[in-house]
Formats: structure tokens, sequence, C-alpha cells
């Protein structure tokens, strides 16, 4: 299946002579599949219990995680507004939404949908803020501040129960032997591919992100784009946010340790340029399930939760200087 | 010779990217002249001021300082070996005092200083300068533009230049102010410095320099000595070609005015504009950097704002506050820097070109493949960009393959007035003529251009109707038959001057 994806996604970019651009989006994505390849033989070699079927079943879960909010941060970045570091935040206050409406009786389909707004209008917002030509760093994190604080608020600082196990399903079902939160990572990158590649909104972030001065001057409305992105955004934090207190559920205010570092980290192995303009969620997809393959080795390794950080840590700095110079070399 | 060449460089080569800025150049330099380089924009003498000055590396060739090989890897290189480069754009500081400033990076004093001690030591490239009268413990910022250059000048000559590179030092710069400049650079070649003197002003070259090299598309001439040249030879030498091979015929007949300005006033410009453009007409603006011209085209495209007055089409006034406006209006403008703001350079040629008519290629917002195809080829046939290039990245196409494309992504929405800035800057001879003729034969089908440039040539080629600005006003607006180079030339540099000979 990666290598099909791999193919589909370089078909249509397969371009003339003297096309550097293209040759390194290429590289980055062989970078990133060889690297998926090699850690699964290193584990399964190295790791008893690596390549059983539970443990990839965690990996799946786990990179389905990271890989939904990636691919929603991904219009971020290739329409040139770097990160959005309000993710894990965002995540939990969805969390803490969904448990008091759950927890206050309503019913699973208006507790999701209720969530599922207010996180776009959360998403949204920011959106406004950086469209105005604020640092969208910046704004995110002070966004971020801002919804963990409210969750920490709306939760009281304790455990929020759901109050009944109607939602359960959405956290631990498994229609066809595949869990649901992957099926939502799998369905949702496809359809962001295929939205950045085939519809005028994909393109406009795709200039928008190549050239934000010629997408003005062509009157390609930045406003929008950035909006849009960022409520995209939104609803997928939201989605993490609804599962994980649906898996067990509960919400607390500090559910998703962690979340933005690995984010960032799937962006950046999956080689989506940081200066925007070229990359597709396929990839930041593809970073996700990297990180997951790799927290999931340095945990049967026993690598206590700061050793793992600080390795994480250590690739993003990694990834970001790999490409500083792949582009000097330009 | 009675006096020996300082710097000799011998077949020197320079390319960047694409494009060829010199083709294996000599020059040289004696001791004691003023050497003048003269030429047409992007014909390569800022290149070879640049190469000197340490600022840019030669593909190939030699340069040799008083007989020895040298390699001017850095302006600091250059530097040592006693080349100053004073740029166009001044490196002055404001909020230091001019004693500082002419201290600023130099070794002329030790660890502790006090602003006697400085004051002191600067005195003497002061009064070289001829600026013994200025305070060296004022601030630089208070300082007319043209005492910053001398202080510029002051600070070169207190490293111990044996050759001042001076890259149009008068562009902005009053006629007095003009006087005391040039009698600074013959004095100080009269005191056995060397001067390479990078002028648009033909009239300077005649009043201080000894000798002239002229540029041409990446070639210079053998120097000449100035005594021995008119104007008339110089210009020629210069174009090296009869106009009418490089400009398409003029409209023979135009059409029913399509916008007019009425008393527009615009940040930028000292006096109200009003104009009228007619559809199929060439509207050229001709003048220098910061002449005004670029405000009005900003102002006709939505990105400055209007402060009085009236932009009108067919009639009605419009007066659009931003560049979407402008384009719902059907004026579609590029700018002077296509990779700032014309194309997007990692994207292919199709997306860029259609990238102004999205709606056209995506029907409910879906992106048809057959539609996005047959809108990029027709634009590509009508700019003569060959098809097989079509998915290549912009950003990997000649200067004038990028300006094709900046200009044509504007044809797919059938603009009725096209704004155009600098519409050949770094574009090849080949390419230029080509342009002119894609813009002429969109005229020809009812638009209307609007295009301002510093190329004089290039305005007077193209244009039907010319105005040329000076310091935000409008000095003429007429035919472009009723003015001729040397007028035009004038009209734009120095007004009051009457002369053609003395300041063309």
């Amino acid at each position: 299946m990666i290598s099909r994806l791999l193919i589909q996604n370089l078909a249509p970019i397969d371009a003339g002579d003297g096309n550097t651009f293209a040759r390194r989006r290429k590289l980055s994505l062989a970078f990133v599949g060889i690297g998926i390849l090699a850690l699964l033989l290193f584990g399964g070699l190295t790791t008893p219990g690596f390549l059983t079927l539970d443990n990839l079943l965690v990996i799946v879960r786990a990179a389905s995680i990271t890989g939904i909010v990636a691919v929603g941060m991904s219009y971020i970045t290739i329409s040139g507004n770097l990160f959005a570091l309000s993710a894990e935040e965002l995540a939990v206050l969805a969390a803490c939404i969904f448990a008091y409406f759950m927890g206050a009786g309503f019913d699973v389909v208006s507790s999701v949908m209720i969530t599922l707004v207010a996180a776009v209008v959360f998403g949204s917002i920011q959106g406004v803020v950086i469209s105005r030509g604020a640092d969208p760093i910046i704004t995110s994190l002070a966004f971020g501040a801002l919804f963990q604080g409210l969750a920490s608020v709306v939760s009281g600082n304790k455990q929020m129960l759901l109050g009944s196990n109607a939602a359960e399903w959405l956290g631990t079902g498994r229609p066809l032997g595949i869990p649901m939160q992957s099926w939502a990572f799998v369905i949702l990158a496809l359809i962001g591919w295929v939205v950045l590649k085939k519809t005028r909104y994909g393109r406009k972030i795709l200039l928008m992100g190549a050239n934000k001065n010629t997408a003005q001057a062509t009157g390609l409305n930045r406003t929008l784009v950035v909006i849009v992105a960022m409520s995209v955004f939104g609803l997928c934090c939201a989605l993490v946010g609804i599962s994980g207190a649906a898996q067990f559920s509960r919400a607390t205010a500090t559910m998703f340790p962690g979340l933005n570092i690995d984010v960032v980290a799937a962006i950046l192995v999956g080689g989506i340029a940081l200066q925007g303009g070229r990359g597709s969620p396929l990839q930041a997809a593809f970073g996700a399930v990297f990180i997951a393959l790799l927290q999931n080795y340095m945990l049967l390794h026993a690598f206590t939760s700061g050793q793992r950080m600080m390795v994480i840590g250590a690739l993003v700095v990694a990834s970001t200087l790999g490409y500083h110079y792949l582009q000097g070399k330009r | 010779m009675h006096r020996s060449d300082l710097l000799r460089m011998t077949s020197v080569k320079k390319s960047y990217g694409s494009l060829v800025a010199l083709k294996g150049v000599d020059f040289n330099l004696r001791e004691g002249e003023v050497m003048a380089l003269l030429g047409e924009n992007g014909a390569g003498k800022s290149t070879l001021v640049k190469l000197i000055a340490g600022l840019a590396q030669p593909d190939s060739g030699s340069i040799e300082i008083g007989g020895r090989s040298v390699k001017l890897r850095s302006p600091q290189h250059s530097l040592e070996a006693g080349i100053a480069y004073v740029s166009q754009e001044l490196s002055i500081v404001p909020s230091l005092t001019v004693a500082e400033n002419i201290c600023l990076g130099g070794h002329v004093h030790g660890p502790f200083w006090t602003d006697r001690r400085l004051a002191a030591k600067v005195k003497p490239y002061l009064e070289l300068v001829g600026l013994g009268d200025v305070d060296p413990s004022s601030f630089a910022g208070g300082l007319s533009v043209a005492k910053q250059q001398l202080v510029e000048i002051a600070r070169m000559l207190s490293r111990n230049a044996k050759i001042l590179i001076l890259d149009e030092p008068t562009a902005a710069l009053s006629d007095v102010e003009i006087e005391k400049v040039l009698g600074v650079v013959k004095k100080l070649a009269s005191e056995g410095r060397s001067v390479i003197y990078v002028t648009h002003r033909l009239g300077e070259v005649f009043e201080i320099a000894d000798r002239v090299t002229i540029f041409r598309n990446g070639s210079s001439f053998d120097p000449v000595e100035v005594a021995t040249l008119d104007i008339e030879q110089l210009i020629t030498s210069m174009l090296g070609r009869r106009l009418n091979e490089m400009f398409p015929p003029r409209a023979t007949e135009l059409g029913k005015p399509i916008l007019s300005l009425r008393n527009l006033r615009v940040a930028g410009m000292e006096s109200p504009v009003n104009m009228e453009v007619k559809r199929g007409e060439i509207l050229g603006f001709a003048g220098q950097l910061g002449c005004g011209a670029n405000a009005v085209i900003r102002a006709i495209a939505g990105l400055n704002p209007v402060l009085d007055g009236s932009i009108a089409m067919d009639g009605k006034t419009v007066n659009h506050r931003d560049p979407g406006a402008a384009i719902e209006l059907g004026i579609a403008y590029c700018s002077d820097d296509r990779k700032k703001d014309g194309i997007f350079a990692g994207r292919n040629l199709v997306e860029n070109l259609t990238s102004t008519n999205l709606n056209r290629i995506s029907p409910g917002g879906v992106i048809s493949a057959a539609r996005e195809k047959a809108t990029a080829e027709q634009l590509a046939q009508q700019f003569n960009i060959r098809i097989d290039r079509l998915q290549s990245l912009a950003g990997n196409l000649s200067g004038g393959n990028q300006q094709k494309v900046a200009l044509g992504k504007w044809i797919g929405i059938s603009p009725s007035i096209l704004l155009v800035e600098e519409p050949t800057r770094g574009v090849d001879v080949g390419a230029r003529a080509e342009i002119y003729r894609h813009l002429r034969v969109l005229t020809e089908k009812g638009l209307a251009v609007i295009m301002c440039s510093s190329d004089n040539q290039e305005v007077l080629g193209l244009s039907d109707t010319v105005v040329t600005f000076f310091r935000g006003k409008i000095v003429r607006q007429c035919e472009a038959e009723a003015i001729d180079l040397p007028a035009l030339m004038r009209d734009v540099t120095h007004p009051e001057t009457n002369s053609p000979g003395v300041a063309a």
C-alpha cells in the first residue's frame, strides 16, 4: 500500500528538465518510506513482540492519533504558515467539552456535533488572527495556553467521566479488525490529498504557500485560505480528542502529552517544506507512521518518557537541519 | 601610453543561472584617470563593478592590479587591494556622527577614543572631499544627500583606496550638489587616484571622464578617449542597433478612452495627475528610481491609496481600494520584481498560467484537468512558450520566459488594462523584442497597456504616448513621435537644463 501511494503521489509531478524541486520531493518521500521499512525491519529483528499483530495494532492506533492531527496541520504548513502549536491543547479541550456534554446526559451524536462545531470555531478564530498577518507560531502558542486554561476550568482539574459507555465504540471499535482512529486517519489522509491536488481550494493553498505576494497580486483570498486551513486543523484535533475521551470513558486536562512535538516531527520527517507551497497530507501521514514506529520501538526497549522526548526532539532538530541543508543546495 | 594600467581585466565571464551577464569582457584602468562606464540596463556594467568590488566572483578570466594577478573573493579583499566601492544605496548610519561614520569598520582608532580624537583623525579626509566646513561631531543624518555621499567617499579615502568605484553617485542629487560631487571626483583624480564612474547621464561623461568604456549586451568595447567623441556617437555605440529593429510598429489607430485619471493625488507624486489611456494604446512612463511613475501605476493597480481626485473607467469613477477590486475591473498588474510577486517560482507553468483564473478551470470547485491543460496551452501558444516546458517549474526558466509567464497569466482573464513595471528587467535582448511584440499584439486586440521603465529607449521605442517623470512631477506628455532620445533623457534626469549636450 505504501509503495502504491508513493507512486500515485509521484505521478503528477514527474517533470521535465532540471526540475530540482520535484526531484527533492521524490527524495523526501523515498526517505521516509525507506525509514519506515528500515524501522520495521530493524525493530522486528531486534525486538521480540514488535511485529506481532497486537503490537502492530497498537502502533497503527498511535500513528492514527498523531496522523489525524498531522494531516490537519499539513494544510497550514503547505499554505506557508508553518505550524499551529495548539494541537495538544485543542484536542484536550475538545475531549473535555465532549465529556462535559456526555456527562450532562446528551446523546453521542449531539455531543460529537457540539464538540466538532466548537473545535472548528476555536480553529477558525486562530485563522482570523493569523490571516491579519500575526505570526502563526506565536498566535497558536497563545491560543494553546488559552485552550489549556479553558480545559482546566471546564474540568476543574479533575477527571471528567463520560457517565455512560455509549460512546466507547468511538474509541475502541474495530470495524473489519481495524481501529476506528485508523479508519479516520486513512480516510482523512486520502480526502486531504484529493482536496489538495484536485480542488480549487487545494490549488489556492499550494499557490499561497508557493508565493504569498504573487497570490495576493493575482487576487487570491488569503483570509479564506488560512481560516479554512485552521478550521480543518481544529476539526482534526477534535476527532482525536473525542476518540481519546471515548476510549477511556473520561477526559482530563493532560490527556495528550507530547502531541504537538510529535505532529511537528511527523510533518518534518514526512518532508513537507517549511516555506510552504510543496508537499501533501500523505507525506504528513507517512511521517506520523514513522514517529509512531519509533515511539513504540523505544517503549518496548523501556525508554523512559524523558528519553523518548529527547529522541523526538533530536529528530526534529536533525530533520530541520537536513531540509535546511537541502534547500541551501538548490 | 604615458600612464601605466593600474587595473586590468582580461576575458572575464560571469553568468547568473541562465542569464549571461558578461561574455568575456576586457577592461583596463589607468592611474589617475576617471573612467566612465556607460550602457543600457542589464548591459553588464554593474556586474563588472561588482566583480571589482569583490561582491561577486568571475566564472573565468583574470584580474590584475599593478601587474599582479589577484583574486577578489570578498569586499574585504578588494579593500585591502586598494579598491573602494560606493554603491547607489548609501551605507551612512544617520544616528552616528560624521566622524564615527568615516571610521566605521576601519582601523583608524585604537581601543579607546573620544569625539575630539576621532574628529582630528577624520578632518584631513573631510577636507579631501571638500567638507572642511562640516563639524565631524554632528550627526550624519542631518546632512544633505550629496554631503552624505561625500562622507561615504571620505570613508573610502580613509582606507587608503587607490581605486574608487562610484555607482551612479548623482542619481538622487540636484544640479548644485552634482557640481560639488563632480568637483571632488576631478580633484581626487588629479591627485593620482583612479575613479570608475558608472552613470546614465551622458553629460557627466563629457564633464569629468578621461575615457569611457561602453557596455552592450554583456560585452564591452575598447575604452575611448572622451575628447575624441561626440554625444551622437556615444548614443549609437550604446544602442548598437536601430530602434526600429527592436520594436514593433506603433498603433495606427487608437480606440475609445478606457481609463482616465483626473486630478489624481497619490503619495510619491508632488503634483496631481491628469491623463487618459485609449484602447489599443501603449502608454509609456519614463523616469528614474523614485520619480513617481510607479506610484501612479500602483494607484491604478489598487495598491497605493488614492488621496484625492479620481480614477475612471469607461467614464465611471471607480477609485478601487485593493488589488482584488482592480482585477474585478479588468486591471492586471505586473510589478518590476517578478520573483517577488509575479510568478510562483516553486510551481509549474500550468499552475502559474491558470492561477489568475482558477474559477474557469475548476467548475464546481473541482479542477478539471482538461480545462486546465487547454487554458494553459492556449496561453502558452499565445505567448510563444514551449508546450513541452509547461510541466517545468517557473523558477527554473530564464528571465525572459519568466516574464512571459508573469504577463501571460493575466491574459486568461482578458483584462482591459495591463499595467507593467520594467517589462524587460533582467531579460536578454532576444526575449525583449519578443515581449515587445506580444505587448503590441495585445493592444491590437483592444487592450490598453500602461508601462513604466527606467530604460529610456524602451519607453521611446515601444510607446504610442510618452509621459516623462522627474521627482514626483510630470515633465511632459506627448506622442512618442514628438520626442527624441536626448530630449527624453534630459526630461528624466535634468529637466531644468536645456542644452542637450551638457546633460542629456
